[in-house]
């Protein structure tokens, strides 16, 4: 196995980030960045109320582009760096997804018996903070705004991994197979029903 | 007292339990009979006369509570290609009856909790919980479950997840727990576990037809035992 190293995560300049220090357990030796985006939502802005507990609860659309030569697989985690004891709480665990995808569909299934959107066949949940394999929106407590890392993980070899790892068992399994790392980091503060951030 | 017969090859309990289409009708589902059925299989035991018990109102909880009840309690333990359900097993009627007696300190917390439930699925998927989906009845219970469904005027008395985990552990209890309790109608949550049923003594050879899934259940509430009387004064 080998050596994990912490360093910073690059993303977009955007100042209210810089009080979130959003670390990655991944080799050190040739981590490539690429861009992590959403038709729906991006890197410090809010995200819409149907991603979380206040709307539907459905996972949010991703796309990213730029991903290192050599991408077998994919995997994504959505943690929230500010909550869990200790931090991060995960809110979605998501891998084995081809290295030939370029993003993910809106509104995952998350019922393991439901297959998955066609490009997407293989690929399987890890159980997220409350144990379930699915994604669970964020529901920050009181009015407090908290942020959401979306960590997407390009892998150089087809792990297909066992469905239900949590967020640990699944940074030891793709250790020394990250060839690159991208990262969304959107906003949440829970949101009366009338909001207006509504995903039609 | 005569164990139930069990039902003939090629009628499934399941199929039965679709065709009486509701937890009170299923209580009254007819014991098939064939050549060996003796007039002792007919005797009816306690439990059988509890299950077959007019399905009237509830009586801790109003229609419209009994409703958002009965709705949550079929996603806990939905019939479906497994067998039947959790309203199939009599949870909903075993429930209220605990509510007036064991968990009568409950009753409370289901109205409130029901209430916040409904209010909760109006707030975040803009219809009353009897009127979505099933999954987004899932979806909602998965929220109540995690303790996310706290937004804005949703009113959960502490967190929505203990109000999930009671009415899961009741819908547990009526439908695994003891006939005796006005749950498990017919037998049916044992028989969806396949559970062997309860015995004053194992023999050797039962002991050996268990451990090759042969052995015959017994369909008994332990309170049709002599050993077991509920509730009788000295």
């Amino acid at each position: 196995m080998s050596q994990l190293t912490q360093i910073p995560v690059r993303v977009a300049g955007i100042g209210i980030l810089a009080t979130c220090i959003v670390t990655a357990e991944i080799d050190a030796q040739s981590p490539t960045t690429f861009i992590v985006e959403s038709p729906t939502m991006t890197t410090g802005e809010m995200m819409p109320r149907d991603y979380s507990p206040d709307g539907r609860n459905m996972s949010p659309p991703l796309r990213w582009r730029g991903l290192p030569e050599g991408t077998r697989q994919i995997a994504v985690i959505c943690q929230d760096h500010g909550a869990g004891n200790p931090p991060p709480w995960v809110h979605w665990i998501i891998y084995n997804i081809s290295g030939t995808a370029d993003g993910l569909p809106t509104g995952l299934p998350f019922d393991s018996s439901e297959p998955m959107p066609r490009g997407l066949e293989g690929a399987v949940h890890g159980n997220n903070g409350w144990g379930l394999p699915m994604y669970r929106g964020p529901a920050p407590p009181g009015n407090s705004l908290h942020h959401y890392d979306f960590a997407v993980f390009a892998l150089d070899e087809e792990l297909n991994l066992p469905p239900g790892l949590d967020r640990e068992e699944l940074l030891e399994a793709i250790d020394g197979h990250v060839i690159g790392r991208g990262d969304m980091v959107p906003i949440y503060r829970r949101q009366r029903a009338d909001s207006v951030s509504t995903v039609n | 007292m005569a164990e139930k017969p069990r039902e003939e090859k090629g009628i499934s309990r399941r199929d039965m339990l679709k065709t009486a289409g509701a937890a009170g009708a299923a209580a009254l589902i007819p014991v098939p009979l064939d050549a060996s059925t003796t007039v002792g299989a007919l005797e009816k035991t306690s439990t059988e006369l509890l299950a077959a018990a007019p399905a009237g109102p509830l009586m801790n909880l109003t229609a419209h509570e009994t409703e958002i009840l009965s709705a949550m309690v079929d996603r806990l333990i939905p019939s479906d290609e497994m067998g039947p359900g959790a309203l199939d097993a009599g949870a909903l009627r075993y429930i209220d009856r605990a509510l007036s007696e064991a968990e009568s300190d409950a009753a409370e917390a289901y109205r409130n909790g029901l209430t916040a439930l409904d209010r909760y699925s109006e707030y975040s998927r803009g219809k009353p919980f009897t009127e979505l989906g099933d999954k987004e009845q899932d979806s909602v219970l998965i929220d109540l479950q995690t303790g996310s469904a706290t937004g804005a005027g949703v009113g959960f008395v502490g967190s929505s997840g203990a109000f999930f985990n009671m009415v899961k552990s009741h819908t547990w209890q009526g439908v695994f727990g003891d006939p005796q309790y006005g749950g498990n109608v017919n037998f049916t949550g044992w028989d969806l576990i396949n559970y062997p049923g309860v015995r004053m003594r194992v023999s050797r050879e039962e002991q050996r037809r268990l451990e090759e899934d042969q052995l015959e259940p017994v369909r008994r509430s332990a309170y049709d035992f002599e050993q077991f009387q509920a509730g009788e004064e000295d």
